[in-house]
């Protein structure tokens, strides 16, 4: 018999090119943290996990647990980990969180997700992403992700006649949810789908209002046992079901590029536990690492039938009044993509937007269901949560 | 995953922007040449060089790197179930049988999909920028290698388009393989062509 588990509040650092450290950064978010869960003291903390992808490559620490531990000022005393997943560390922080309070090996945990990535040399930040891939036999040719999944876009083109301005309407939407979420990378700057088409590429046909950034950031939330979920919040977000799925790491197995199987079976494993279907998901914030991302995840989740992704971007059935609110909180394009932070701060998204509580320009009205996602690495594996402002069992 | 970062467009995208008149012929560019042997590069850290080590001492694929050093592109197949590994394996990772057959590939195969890149390189490879790197279905077997496409500017690069593999010096120890532009396909490519 597993225990139901909620997420009951949460804090983050401001996301961007921020003159702080890893260290700092763990700091602001745990700052953030218990000023967003008033009634939580340290001493109730008895697990910590740390979403960090690569903070060997990014700030040359090693052992970063038991180091956020201590700035964060938690003792744990029953799991100490950091969980490394590439772009879907921080999800990974909290899948393994949930696995551990629904099992009875704790019952409040924090998970932080961080990453610093805008080092001195961009170069040497680069080459920290692409050690991501199969470093000895992709990384020689080049391989970093935009590329990547610029030959995605290409493929999807060439399949479906998807074009550039239909992936300049997804950067549009993020970049305006954005606008008003204040700890985004991009907040307050405004991109039009004319201005997002000039600027310019970086792997064709991806311009770089088309890539996520190298962002530095941090967040962290806060998951408890049932029993204790209203010491801490009138208002949690239950975890209602997960679901993940690794199918290939070396490129050469990618399979066709437009067709994300990978996330179509995570998602449905993940609904399948929850006892939801896709349609009754009321807003989902998808891991757009790029604009092409959110396309074909659309199309991977059912959203709309293969090859529509662009189409649906265009008319706008993933914004406010469409079908599906998609990636409210500004997504990867919009706040910025620090790897180990990004899946922490779109979960704390989601509770955010359960209590009602995030600026009235991207609160989705009454929402029950929202999915989270996150892809890693050449999207070679999907990652995804379900969660419900009603505990699940309860009617 | 996560672009390049905003705070520093680059350079030549501008200029890149307006397509270059197609030059299917060119010549050896800074990406081509062989590298300095890392040896006259104390400062370089072996940990932010991508190029693996090739050597018997430090890898038993060494094999693949002599193959390659020959001229031959080639990996592992395993003798139970057939199965063509990539990259080259110690283990099958069907049976998990250690003892493999090296079998050659084929040096000729069609692009699949290409992605020019003109910003965000790694380090060691901003000098090689803007280069091409693209999945080239090899012919006649299951496989979809990802490699740098040489020998062509992108502008005139097609999905379709033929290429030959080609092992090329990376400094004096250690040889890695590329794939070089032949010609590209008669007519626009479309998926139903593609397929036949
Ligand atoms: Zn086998």
């Amino acid at each position: 018999m597993t225990r139901r588990v909620a997420l009951v509040g949460g804090g983050a650092a401001r996301f961007g090119v921020r003159a702080a450290t890893w260290a700092e950064l763990v700091q602001e978010a745990g700052a953030a943290l218990f000023r967003g869960v008033p009634n939580l003291r340290a001493a109730d903390v008895d697990s910590l996990f740390v979403g960090a992808a690569e903070p060997e490559r990014f700030a040359f620490q090693s052992h970063v647990a038991p180091l956020a531990a201590e700035l964060i000022g938690v003792r744990p005393s029953k799991i100490l980990q950091r969980t490394e997943l590439a772009c879907a560390s921080g999800q990974s922080a909290i899948r393994s969180a949930y696995a551990a309070i629904a099992a009875g090996l704790c019952d409040v945990a924090v998970c932080l997700g961080v990453e610093k990535m805008n080092l001195p040399s961009m170069a040497e930040a680069n080459t920290s992403m692409a050690c991501v891939m199969d470093r000895p036999w992709d990384g020689p040719h080049g391989a970093t992700a935009p590329p990547f999944f610029a030959m995605v876009a290409q493929r999807h083109m060439l399949e479906f006649g998807t074009t550039e301005e239909m992936l300049a309407a997804v950067s549009e939407k993020n970049h305006r949810f954005a606008n008003a979420n204040p700890i985004a990378q991009f907040y307050e700057k405004s991109f039009s789908r004319e201005k997002l088409l000039k600027l310019p590429w970086i792997a064709p046909p991806l311009r770089l209002g088309d890539c996520s950034s190298m962002t530095d950031g941090a967040a962290a939330v806060l998951l408890v046992a049932e029993e204790r979920a209203r010491d801490y919040t009138d208002t949690p977000a239950w975890v209602l079901g997960t679901g993940q799925y690794s199918g290939f790491h070396n490129l050469a197995h990618a399979g066709p590029l437009t067709e994300w199987t990978g996330l179509t079976r995570a998602a449905r494993e993940a609904l399948r536990s929850a006892r939801l279907e896709i349609g009754d998901v009321d807003f989902a914030e998808l891991h757009d690492c790029f604009t092409i991302s959110e396309i074909v995840e659309y199309e991977a989740l059912g959203l709309c039938p293969r090859g529509e992704g662009g189409r649906f971007a265009l008319d706008g059935q993933g914004d406010r009044g469409g079908s599906i609110v998609i990636n409210p909180r500004g997504g990867l394009l919009g706040c910025g993509h620090p790897l180990g932070a990004t899946g922490i701060a779109q979960a704390l998204e989601v509770y955010e937007q359960f209590a009602s509580r995030v600026d009235p320009r991207r609160q989705v009205p009454d929402p029950e269901v929202a999915l989270v996602h996150n892809l890693s690495g050449s999207a070679n594996v999907h990652s995804v949560m379900i969660y419900g402002r009603t505990a699940p069992g309860a009617s | 995953m996560s672009g390049p970062s905003r705070r520093r467009p680059p350079a030549r995208s501008s200029a890149r922007t307006e397509a270059p008149a197609p030059r299917v012929e060119a010549g050896p560019t800074a990406a081509e040449r062989p590298r300095p042997r890392p040896s006259a590069e104390p400062s370089r850290p072996f940990l932010l060089d991508f190029f693996p080590l090739e050597s018997a001492a430090a890898t038993r694929l060494a094999r693949f790197f002599e193959r390659l050093r020959a001229g031959r592109l080639s990996t592992t197949r395993c003798p139970v179930e057939g199965e063509l590994h990539w990259p080259p394996r110690v283990a099958c990772p069907v049976c998990h049988r250690e003892a493999l057959d090296w079998v050659d590939l084929p040096e000729t195969g069609t692009v699949y999909a290409f992605s020019p890149v003109l910003a965000g390189a790694p380090l060691g490879m901003e000098s090689d920028l803007p280069f091409i790197v693209g999945l080239v279905d090899l012919d006649g077997v299951p496989l979809r290698l990802f490699g740098r496409i040489v020998g062509v500017e992108w502008p005139a690069l097609a999905i379709g388009a033929r290429v030959r593999v080609e092992p090329f010096a990376v400094d004096a120890d250690r040889v890695f393989y590329r794939f070089r532009f032949v010609s590209n396909p008669p007519g626009p490519i479309t998926p139903s062509s593609e397929q036949a």
